[in-house]
This record gives C-alpha cells, sequence and structure tokens, in this order.
C-alpha cells in the first residue's frame, strides 16, 4: 500500500464519514417521537411548559440544520455528545458497553468457526453420508431461523425445562464482591446461551462453507500423495487439507466479523446483555439521539474510515498469513478456490440462499444500515 | 520364483453416467525383485489405474475393485485392512505421481513432506527425521539441500519438485515404488535427468520398479520386461528387448514406429489412426479391432486372450493364426 493510496483512503473515508452522520442525522429526525416527551414521560407527565424548557435545555429547539451543525462541530472535536436518557456523555457510555459486545462477538465467532469447521469437515469426507445430509439441513435451518427465534427457544429449554444457565445479563448481582475468578466464572456462565445463539448462524454457514472447501481440496493431488504416504484419515483431514481449505473460511470470517456485531443487537436484546447493541436498542426506544448517533459513529470507525478492503485485498492478505508457502499461488489458488466453493454451495439445493455471505456489495449495504 | 509383486486377473470397474465401465478388466503382471517392468499405453488405457490399485488408492465411489487378486511379498493386498494397507503405503510399495506441480502440499515445506513420510513408518525423532529428509534430498541431487528442505513446493520448479517427491518416495527404501509417467510433465532435458536418477535410486536401494510411460525411448533406456496395455487390458507382455525388436501386436508395432530414430530424418513418423474407444462403448470383441490394418471377422466376434503363440503372450487373434 503506497503513502498516497491511504491518503485517498482517508479522504474518501472522511467524505463518507460526514455524508453518513448527515444521513444518520436528518433520518432520526424524521422518524416520528419526541424525545422530550420520553424524557418528560420517565420524570411523569408533562405539561407543555415542561415539554418547552426541556427542548430548550437540550437544544432541540433550534432549527435542524443548527442542531447538525453543532453536532457535526463537537464530533470533529471528539465530543459525541451527552446521552437524554442514561444521563452521562456518550463517550463513557459507548465505553462501558463495547467490552461486553466484544467479548460476546469474539465468543460467538470462535465457537461458530470451531464447530462449524469441524462439521464441514466431517461432512465433507462423506458427502452423501447422513451426517452431510444433517449438516446441509442443519446449516439451512440455522442460516433461516431468525436469531431471536433461537434466542427465546433456548431461554425455554435452559431457563424452565433444565435451569441450568442463567438468561439474564451479564453478571449476578450476588457475586458483586466475590473474588475475580469466581466473577469471571460467572460472565463466562452468562456468556454460554448469548453466545451459542448468536454462533448458531453463523455456525451454519460455516459448516457449508468448509464442506465445500474440503471437498475440493480433498480431490486434489496432494491429498493423494499424503494417502500415498500411508497418513491416516485424522491426519490426512486436519493436517493436510484443512490448512488448504481455511483460506476461504479465513476470509470469509474476516468478512462476517461485521455481520456478527449486527447480530449481536438481537441477541444482547434477547439475552439483557449490557453491550453496544442493547444500548442501540435502548436509545431508539427513548429517541435519546446523541447515543444512536454515537453508535453510529463508531460503526463507520469500525468499518475502517467507511471502506472495507477489497475481497480480493482482504483475502490475498490472509493467505499469506496463513502460510508463507501460500503466496505464491495467492494470484490463483484461494480465489478460484473460493469461487469454486461457492460454486458449489450454489448447485445445492439444500443449501440456504446464502450467496450474500460471499458477495461484498451485498455484505457492505447491509454493514453500513447497521 | 513368485515374484515380488503380483497381479492377477484385476478388474476395476467406474460407475459414471454411462453405467458401469470397466477401466481395467482382467490384467495380469508381475514385478520381480530388483527388476524395472514397464507399463506402456495410450492415454486412458488404464496405467494409472492399475497402479493406484496396487497402493489402494482408487477413487471409490466412483472406482471399485471388482475382482482378481494383488500379492505383494505374497501378501494378499485386496481386501487387507485400511490400518495394515496404511503400513505397507509408503513403506513398502511407494508411488511416483504423474503430477510433480500439484502432488506436493503447497502449505507445507518440502523437508517437513520428506520428514513426515519418514516418521510415519520409523520410530525416529522429528529432528532426525528432517536430517534424514535433507540428506535424501541431497541424494536426489538438489543443491544446497539444507537450504531447499525449507522451501515451500511453489518455490521449487517442476523437475525439483519431481525429485523431491522421488526422496520421498524411496525416503523408507520401499521394496516396490510405482514411478507413473515420471517425466511427462517435465521438459527434455530434465526427463533424462530423472531416468538417470531412477537407475542411480534403483541400484542403491535396490526397489524393483514399475515405469509406466508413453515414452518407448524410455523403455528400451529402462526396462528389463515392458507389458502394453490397451483399452484396460495387457495385450502384449515380454522383454523390453522382445517388445522392441519382435512387436506381435498391431498395436505394439504401432508404438513402436512412432520411436523417431536419431540420424534418419527423411524418415517419416508415423501415427496409429483413430484414437482409444471410450470405456463404455467397448464391445465383445478386440478393442483395437476399428484401427487395426489386420482385422477380420474374428475381431469384432471374441476378445483375444493374451496367450502365448510361439514368441511371448499377446493379446490378438491375428497373431494367433498367423496372419500378421
Ligand atoms: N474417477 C474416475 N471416474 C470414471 N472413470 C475413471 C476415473 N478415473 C479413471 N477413469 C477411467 O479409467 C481409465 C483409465 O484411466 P488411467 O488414469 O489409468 O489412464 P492412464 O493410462 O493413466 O492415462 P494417462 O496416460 O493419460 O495417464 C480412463 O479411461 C478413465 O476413463
Ligand atoms: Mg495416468
Amino acid at each position: 500500500m503506497s503513502f498516497s493510496f491511504l491518503i485517498r483512503r482517508l479522504a474518501y473515508g472522511l467524505v463518507l464519514m460526514l455524508g453518513v452522520v448527515v444521513l444518520n442525522f436528518l433520518l432520526i429526525r424524521l422518524a416520528p417521537g419526541d424525545p422530550a416527551v420520553v424524557i418528560a414521560g420517565e420524570m411523569g407527565g408533562a405539561t407543555e411548559e415542561m415539554l418547552q424548557s426541556i427542548r430548550a435545555e437540550y437544544g432541540l429547539d433550534q432549527p435542524v440544520l443548527t442542531q447538525l451543525w453543532i453536532y457535526i462541530s463537537n464530533v470533529a472535536q471528539g465530543d459525541l455528545g451527552q446521552s437524554y436518557f442514561f444521563n452521562q456523555p456518550v463517550a463513557s457510555l459507548i465505553g462501558q458497553r463495547l467490552g461486553p459486545t466484544i467479548l460476546l462477538v469474539l465468543v460467538a465467532q470462535l465457537l461458530s468457526i470451531l464447530l462449524g469447521v469441524f462439521l464441514g469437515v466431517i461432512a465433507a469426507r462423506k458427502p452423501n453420508g447422513p451426517l452431510s445430509a444433517f449438516v446441509s439441513v442443519f446449516s439451512t435451518l440455522g442460516y433461516a431461523v431468525p436469531v431471536f427465534w433461537t434466542g427465546i427457544m433456548l431461554i425455554i429449554l435452559f431457563a424452565s425445562t433444565f435451569p441450568i444457565f442463567p438468561v439474564e445479563g451479564m453478571a449476578s448481582v450476588r457475586l458483586r464482591d466475590a473474588a475475580w475468578y469466581v466473577r469471571g466464572l460467572d460472565v463466562i456462565h452468562h456468556l454460554v446461551l448469548p453466545a451459542f445463539t448468536l454462533a448458531i448462524i453463523y455456525l451454519a454457514q460455516y459448516a457449508r462453507l468448509s464442506r465445500a472447501s474440503m471437498m475440493e481440496v480433498l480431490g486434489s493431488d496432494y491429498i493423494r500423495t499424503a494417502r500415498a504416504k500411508g497418513a491416516g484419515e485424522r491426519s490426512v483431514l486436519f493436517r493436510h487439507a484443512l490448512r488448504n481449505a481455511a483460506l476461504p473460511i479465513l476470509t470469509v470470517a474476516g468478512l462476517q466479523f461485521g455481520n456478527l456485531i449486527s447480530g449481536s443487537l438481537l441477541v444482547e436484546t434477547v439475552y439483557n446483555w449490557p453491550g453496544m447493541g442493547r444500548l442501540a436498542f435502548d436509545s431508539i426506544l427513548r429517541r435519546d439521539y446523541p447515543t444512536i448517533m454515537g453508535g453510529a459513529v463508531l460503526c463507520l470507525c469500525h468499518g475502517g474510515g467507511g471502506q472495507y478492503p477489497h475481497r480480493s485485498e482482504l483475502s490475498a492478505g490472509r493467505s499469506a498469513a496463513a502460510g508463507p508457502g501460500m503466496s505464491g499461488i495467492r494470484t490463483t489458488g484461494p480465489r478460484r478456490r473460493g469461487a469454486a466453493a461457492a460454486g458449489q454451495e450454489g448447485a445445492n439445493p439444500l443449501c440456504a440462499p446464502g450467496g450474500g455471505a460471499f458477495t461484498p456489495g451485498i455484505f457492505q449495504a447491509r454493514k453500513r444500515a447497521g | 520364483m513368485s515374484a515380488l509383486l503380483e497381479i492377477e486377473d484385476l478388474r476395476v470397474t467406474f460407475r459414471t453416467r454411462y453405467g458401469e465401465v470397466t477401466a481395467l478388466d482382467s490384467v495380469s503382471l508381475q514385478v520381480n525383485a530388483g527388476e524395472t517392468l514397464g507399463i506402456v499405453g495410450e492415454s486412458g488405457c488404464g496405467k494409472s489405474i492399475t497402479a493406484l490399485s496396487v497402493m489402494g488408492l482408487i477413487p471409490s465411489p466412483p472406482g471399485k475393485i471388482a475382482g482378481g487378486s494383488i500379492r505383494l511379498n505374497g501378501e494378499e493386498l485386496i481386501g487387507v485392512s485400511p490400518a495394515r494397507m496404511r503400513a505397507l503405503r509408503g513403506s513398502d510399495v511407494a508411488m511416483i505421481f504423474q503430477e510433480p506441480m500439484t502432488s506436493l502440499n503447497p502449505v507445507f515445506t518440502v523437508g517437513d513432506q520428506i520428514a513426515e513420510a519418514i516418521m510415519l513408518h520409523q520410530k525416529v525423532s522429528p529432528d532426525q527425521a528432517f536430517r534424514d529428509a535433507v540428506a535424501l534430498l541431497d541424494r536426489v541431487g538438489i543443491p544446497s539441500p539444507d537450504r531447499r528442505a525449507r522451501d515451500y513446493p511453489h518455490q521449487l520448479s517442476g523437475g525439483m519438485r519431481q525429485r523431491v517427491m522421488i526422496a520421498m518416495a524411496v525416503s523408507c527404501r520401499p521394496k516396490v515404488l510405482i514411478a507413473d509417467e515420471p517425466t511427462t510433465a517435465l521438459d527434455v532435458t530434465v526427463q533424462a535427468q530423472i531416468f538417470d536418477l531412477l537407475n542411480e535410486i534403483q541400484r542403491d536401494f535396490g526397489a524393483a520398479i514399475m515405469l509406466i510411460t508413453h515414452d518407448m525411448g524410455a523403455i528400451s533406456e529402462m526396462a528389463d520386461r515392458v507389458a502394453v496395455m490397451y483399452a484396460g487390458r495387457v495385450i502384449e507382455t515380454a522383454t523390453a528387448d522382445d517388445v522392441l525388436d519382435l512387436p506381435q501386436h498391431p498395436y505394439a508395432r504401432g508404438l513402436i514406429d512412432c520411436i523417431p530414430t536419431l540420424g534418419r530424418a527423411d524418415h517419416a513418423l508415423k501415427e496409429i489412426p483413430g484414437v482409444v474407444p471410450p470405456l463404455h462403448l467397448l464391445g465383445k470383441g478386440c478393442a483395437f479391432a476399428d484401427r487395426c490394418a489386420y482385422k477380420f471377422d474374428r475381431c469384432d466376434a471374441e476378445k483375444p486372450l493374451l496367450t502365448d503363440h510361439g514368441r511371448h503372450p499377446v493379446a490378438c487373434h491375428g497373431a494367433e493364426e498367423g496372419r500378421i
């Protein structure tokens, strides 16, 4: 990456960011609902006078364009404003909520990759076997079923039928003063259901993807060579094949990360997990403009100045990371394989219409909206 | 004396969209200790399938060994347990593949790949295995082997990769080494070097070699005995000299007429007209009949069997009736 390339990308990112901030700002104002009414409602009913004074206090009586200008100049100085509802600076609010979301998303990502790839690998061994069919059906279901439904089903299962996992929040209040490792275990205990719920959708996608990718790799000459050496089945699958099949999986894993964050919004809401998604949900319900905007700005920053690197750049970088040996063939290898994997998916009638996962355009649109 | 490797009446079928086709039909071959058996024949005649059957590596499905027997050192390989087959593969019988460019795993160094083969069959430490791998790379003529051992396959040329494959194949001193067209993907100067290397390896390691090729020149250089295959059958087998000097089967003659002779530039190269019929279109007669200049009624009616009509075994009605 040359220097001028970076500058250009940064400038582009800034312009894009400005555009999205303006658009979001106006969109939120267009939506019905008045924050003053909500705030007043929280305080227990209100007269027109009180509403007026609240509006004046929060600057909501100014013309929208003036409000926009004040907001942009504040953001430019790093000030995201004060939350109407939580009554604290939006930046510190986000600071508190970011950690739990990152924890949830990382654990879900890890779970979905590990389990998904494992299922995919096993299924690829016998593409026509019962396990392979199970993976296909499970993938379709996992992908098609809405995450809040899975969440609610798991809550019913593990809160009333077999009450073994907590289904609310991130930590037990009664353990507030316990030793750090007790609290750590408590968080893990609380994490099980939300992480698994979030992992299920993506797990299914990884299973499909790694199944296709593995099937392709298992047909290659070097796998035959490994068998000809006398390598055992496990070594062939997990050592020789998986390392090569990992390239498209890693590529998608990187792209999927943004999707996971938007998915976490729903999961956090279902499980009352104190993260960014829950915060966004609450602040939208309460017309807490500064917090909503703060969340949007954060999403933009996450997007790398509002623009994702092109998919092939990403895959090239990742394939270099996966193994130095790949750098020589990366011009054809990983991309061709990725495409073939996607193609095979398309040919499988059992697979969900999940082509979107491979389409950077759709992905980016979805990401920016969220 | 019984042979080191004995293939008898081997039949391999593939399930295809044309139904079940027979890729190998009553193939019988023998390889004796220390000798080189050449297998020649046109593309698609079943040479690789024969080799893969010995290795127990027929892709299944769609492939299936439908009958016959393969004995290595007297031990039957068909129907043997997968664990036993794994133990034999790479140690007693090893194979060099047709495609050096794609037969090495791109994400491991070549040294590691050879060391893996060693560790699968010998109780040695990883360090020792790697040192052995470097020594083998040196043995197969790779310059600065300790540096090359840390290279990935894409950093090596095709000839180098094939040397690596050879090093890997001989790493456990196999009794039988199958070389499936080890040089087709390489350029001519490298081809000669690889054949020289195989000759040396055979001398040093005492392995029997099953050399698959369509290069009759290589046969005359390397092979002690030759089996000529056509459409999934062995149609002629004899010592290399016999086949080269007195080929019986019209197809074998054709093959030998195809060899360009040095210093006879005026001599137009011949070719065998027509192509091998696809497996699913094989009739009940001789598979070569449609391309044969000596064809007569019987050729379309019944399949000739491999029988000795005086000189050496050949599967041809014409040769049997003395018409050729
Ligand atoms: N996976 C498969 N499915 C169906 N048919 C197959 C399969 N593999 C091989 N065959 C058939 O078996 C026959 C023999 O193939 P084989 O690879 O042994 O040929 P070959 O003699 O090695 O040719 P070449 O010189 O091109 O390597 C071919 O005609 C092919 O149609
Ligand atoms: Mg072949």
